[in-house]
């Protein structure tokens, strides 16, 4: 009887086991499987080389230098360690206290070699190579860095290289992307990423329980990222600095026949160079607290009034409804009386038809075209030429910007619109918001007669140029009310009141439009001056912007500056 | 069917060892922290021990009869001993050297307590009717006096310590009280008195024994301390899936991911390397093993014979159970070596020598 419970207690306890190993062996064991090999399998990861960006003309704007970093591999570290570190103490300049503390912070696993200096110099790299075969552990290792030979010419629109950060590497872990590994930040850097990027290799490697590498399992070479070529011209951008002569603001310039982006800067600027420069990481935390904001690109992200450019929309919307026409005179005081207020003029104007009022850009005249016109349908044609809204340029972070309008406040705002407001917005203040690159996307429309255009940045890729499936449409507006607005825009440059009259230029056609808005409070004005101009070699369109730069008379000496320069250089 | 026994016995023996021997090897292949030379001790180890287990299968195993209580007690003076001058070794004295060969008393206890309680119960036969006799007199011989014989080295092996060990001797006490025919009352108080003794029993632990109990609960708690070993165990016992990743291939053995992995741990290398075929190849031989075992001690007239049959029955079932179920994460972590498995050239002699027992008793059935 005893035996009995005796067997059936033996028979039970290995009854268990077995179901036990069945459960563990069979039915789990991929799992374990699985993690027997992550416990032995690790992987070196070796970095791509970059692609580099070039300009139009194949200069190079952004390449790769090569850096020397100096390592050292725990697991080879047998003995000698103090005289190591007093070696590299002495060769870098470093208390050994710091350099341990680099080492025990960094040191992931045996076989990973550890990074103690980035970036040393040649003269460094020969000391310590000379003391090689005494320190098996020391390891000097080639890499590459970003170097951008303009340094702040052009920086917005090149954008930074920098280490991924822990969100971004959440977000790209699925690219393959390591955190150690470079990601392109802002401008081309950061849109184009994944054809700059190269394809990291590495080395996979046995480990043993201690994580000591056992034996070499595979190798796979990194492979080098594309090169992208921009369709900036590395001279314009030069000449565009030059003119903006420090100030803060932005000039754009495009192709008015292909839509490519010849410059492109904004101003404050920064130097990309330092993100990628290890002992120049000080200064970054500096420039993202600078309180000009000189990591924002103004032209795709500043959003500003448009002060008198504003008028254009609004003349094609009271000619399109047969509002106004060429012969329809306004008698311009010097100011507009609107109830209580009196909406100033830049000047007595006397009377004015349309062709003068543009050259003129008379107040006056546009508040009493806004005024027939009304809010709604004057943001209707605001936003046929493409104002506030993106202009999905080949650039991180644009901006789209806001057109009001009595029925837009109406609905997102629950709010009344008054007479004051369509006069406000007849002559581009108010709260209309819009981005540089708007604007000069509007000129290019009405130098264009209505056909539209796209904004672009990169021209080829890898020696392959980009094929774009963008088919432009045209605007639903009357060619000769084109004609109308271009003739007023030319007035602008030829009349000899006109606004812009400055950029008058022997051997180029110019037409264009000054825009004087309103900032804050106490502050200077925007300064703008958006326009085409023409010559045998070129059709361009450009924008100068100059933020609290004053009168518009800065914005058009600015662009005088520029186009008299380009002349010279022979690009117009 | 003398004859299927006796051969059941050897073939089953045979199996195991030789599968300890391969895995052995396996275990100090890369001779990384587990030096190769313990699988040639232990191959000298075997050959020895089936020479004696082939002698033993011929002599009068009465004679351990007569030697029963000086065993006994030489043993006891041995744990002393060890106590007082062992060698030191992974945090407790629990060997000797003698003439350069290290011996370890607590395993020579466990077949000192199966002959001793063996004999003991032979003498004293359990009474059914307590009537004639006192209660107090009949608990005191039938179960506090042979409690107290098994206290006694019991104690001394929890202080070297060795916790496993101990557990091991208090499990053979149960077996040959429970197979003797003890009144089921005392049984059952004893086990109650036992269950509320156990949580002083607690405070005596260890720091390192309370951390494995606790870490049995849930491994998770100490992933890299004590929590280490059974994680690393059972992963290398599943990954050998049905076939297992062939000899001398398990990376988690090869690699030195498994601590203790030629003693306690041997389970985890057979696990990885010879898969879900090899484990229950091993597992149905202690099975078989353990029933014929049990099938001798049925057959066999004479008391002794039986319970010293029953008690290696005991001895063998608890260790195989434990050991497996310690490496599967079923059981805490107690130190508990695999049977004629783990390399120990004291617990393989003494397991031997159970084996030679059984050969012996095998034969003895037709003596009265």
């Amino acid at each position: 009887m005893r035996l009995k419970i005796l067997r059936i207690i033996i028979a039970t306890a290995f009854l268990i086991i077995v179901l036990d190993l069945i459960y563990v062996q069979l039915i789990r064991g991929f799992y374990y499987h699985r993690l027997s090999i992550n416990n032995r399998i690790r992987v070196i990861p070796f970095e791509g080389k970059r692609g580099r960006i070039l300009d139009r003309n194949g200069v190079v704007l952004a390449d790769n230098r090569i850096s020397f970093d100096v390592m050292v591999t725990p697991q080879e570290m047998t003995g000698g360690k103090e005289e190591l570190f007093a070696l590299l103490s002495q060769v870098l300049g470093l208390e050994p206290e710091i350099l341990w503390q680099r080492f025990n912070q960094k040191r992931s696993a045996p076989f990973a070699p550890v990074v103690i200096a980035e970036d040393i110099s040649r003269h460094q790299v020969f000391l310590l190579e000379e003391n090689r075969f005494r320190f098996p552990s020391l390891l000097i290792q080639e890499n590459y860095r970003r170097l951008y030979p303009a340094r702040e010419i052009g920086s917005h629109a090149l954008g930074y290289v920098s280490k991924a950060s822990p969100s971004q590497i959440q977000k790209l872990k699925a690219y393959g992307y390591t955190v150690e590994g470079l990601t392109g930040y802002a401008g081309v850097e950061e849109y184009y990423d994944a054809y700059l990027q190269g394809e990291s290799g590495g080395l996979q490697v046995e480990v043993n329980s201690r994580g000591q590498q056992v034996r070499l399992l595979g190798i796979r070479e990194p492979q080098s990222g594309k090169d992208v070529q921009l369709t900036i011209d590395s001279r314009i951008q030069r000449i565009a600095v030059e003119s903006l002569q420090g100030a803060t603001g932005t000039v754009i310039v495009m192709d008015m026949d292909t839509g490519e982006i010849l410059g492109m800067v904004s101003s404050p600027a920064y130097d990309p160079n330092i993100f990628s420069d290890a002992k120049e990481s000080q200064k970054t935390a500096a420039i993202f607290a600078d309180p000009s904001s000189p990591m924002l690109n103004r032209a795709i992200k500043g959003l500003y009034p448009p002060g008198s450019v504003f008028k254009l929309p609004l003349a094609f919307a009271g000619l399109s409804n047969t509002l106004i026409d060429t012969s329809t005179t306004f008698e311009c005081h010097g100011y507009f009386q609107l109830g209580q207020r009196q909406i100033r003029c830049v000047h007595t104007h006397g009377p004015q038809r349309l062709i003068e009022a543009i050259a003129h850009s008379c107040n006056v005249y546009f508040i009493n075209t806004g005024l027939k016109v009304e809010s709604d349908l004057m943001a209707k044609y605001a936003r046929q030429f493409g104002l506030g809204q993106l202009t999905h340029i080949d650039l991180p972070f644009e901006s789209g910007g806001l057109i009001p309008s009595q029925s837009q406040r109406r609905l997102s705002l629950k709010k009344s619109w008054y007479k004051g407001d369509t006069a406000n917005l007849a002559i581009g203040q108010g709260e209309i918001l819009v981005t540089p690159l708007q604007l000069l996307r509007m000129l290019a429309i009405i130098g264009r007669n209505g056909m539209e255009i796209q904004p672009f940045m990169v021209k080829a890729i890898d020696n392959q140029d980009v094929k774009r499936s963008y088919v432009p449409r045209r605007v639903a507006i009357d060619q000769k009310i084109f004609q109308i607005i271009k003739e007023g825009l030319h007035a602008a440059v030829t009349d000899e009141h006109g606004t812009a009259r400055v950029l008058n230029i022997p051997g180029l056609f110019t037409a264009g439009k000054t825009g004087t808005a309103q900032s804050a409070p106490l502050r200077n004005h925007h300064a703008w001056f958006v326009g085409y101009t023409l010559s045998d070699k070129r059709r361009i369109v450009y924008c100068v912007f100059l933020e609290y730069g004053g009168s518009s008379y800065y914005a058009t000496r600015a662009a005088y500056d520029m186009l008299v320069k380009m002349q010279k250089e022979n690009i117009i | 069917m003398t004859r299927n026994l006796t051969q059941t016995v050897w073939i089953c023996t045979l199996a195991i060892v030789t599968m300890g021997l391969l895995s052995l090897y396996s275990a100090s292949y890369e001779n990384v922290r587990v030096p190769h030379e313990i699988f040639y001790d232990q191959l000298l180890c075997v050959i020895l021990g089936f020479l004696l287990m082939f002698f033993l299968g011929r002599i009068d195993y009465r004679k351990f009869y007569d030697l029963a209580y000086v065993l006994y007690i030489l043993n006891i003076i041995l744990l002393i001993l060890v106590l007082v001058g062992g060698r030191y070794a992974l945090g407790a004295r629990r060997w000797f050297e003698v003439g350069g060969v290290s011996f370890q008393p607590s395993e020579l206890t466990k077949l000192a307590m199966i002959l001793l309680l063996g004999r003991y119960f032979s003498q004293y036969k359990p009474v059914r009717s307590l009537r004639y006799l006192g209660t107090m007199y009949v608990l005191w011989r039938e179960l506090l006096f042979p409690f107290l014989l098994t206290l006694i080295p019991a104690l001394l092996i929890f202080k070297q310590p060795d916790l496993g060990s101990a557990i091991l001797i208090f499990g053979i006490f149960l077996t040959i009280v429970f197979l003797s025919g003890v009144d089921y009352r005392f049984i059952g108080g004893f086990l109650i008195v036992c269950l509320l003794a156990s949580p002083f029993a607690w405070h005596i632990l260890k720091p390192y024994q309370k951390d494995r109990l606790l870490v049995f609960l849930n491994p998770n708690v100490d992933p890299l301390g004590a929590g280490y070993t059974i994680i690393q165990s059972k992963i290398a016992v599943g990954s050998g899936q049905l076939f297992g990743k062939g000899w001398l291939s398990g990376t988690q053995n090869q690699l030195n991911f498994l601590p203790e992995r030629h003693t306690d741990f041997i389970f985890s290398v057979i696990g990885e390397e010879w898969g879900l075929i090899g484990t229950l190849f091993l597992v149905v031989c202690y099975f078989v093993l353990i029933r014929t075992a049990i099938k001798i001690a049925e057959q066999n007239k004479d008391r002794f014979g039986a319970l010293v049959t029953l008690g290696i029955v005991g001895i063998l079932a608890l260790q195989v159970t434990i050991n497996v179920g310690m490496v599967l994460g079923l059981c805490p972590v107690v130190g508990i070596t695999l049977p004629l498995v783990s390399y120990g050239r004291t617990s393989f002699i003494v397991f031997i020598i159970m084996m030679g027992f059984l050969l012996n008793l095998s034969r003895k059935r037709i003596v009265f």
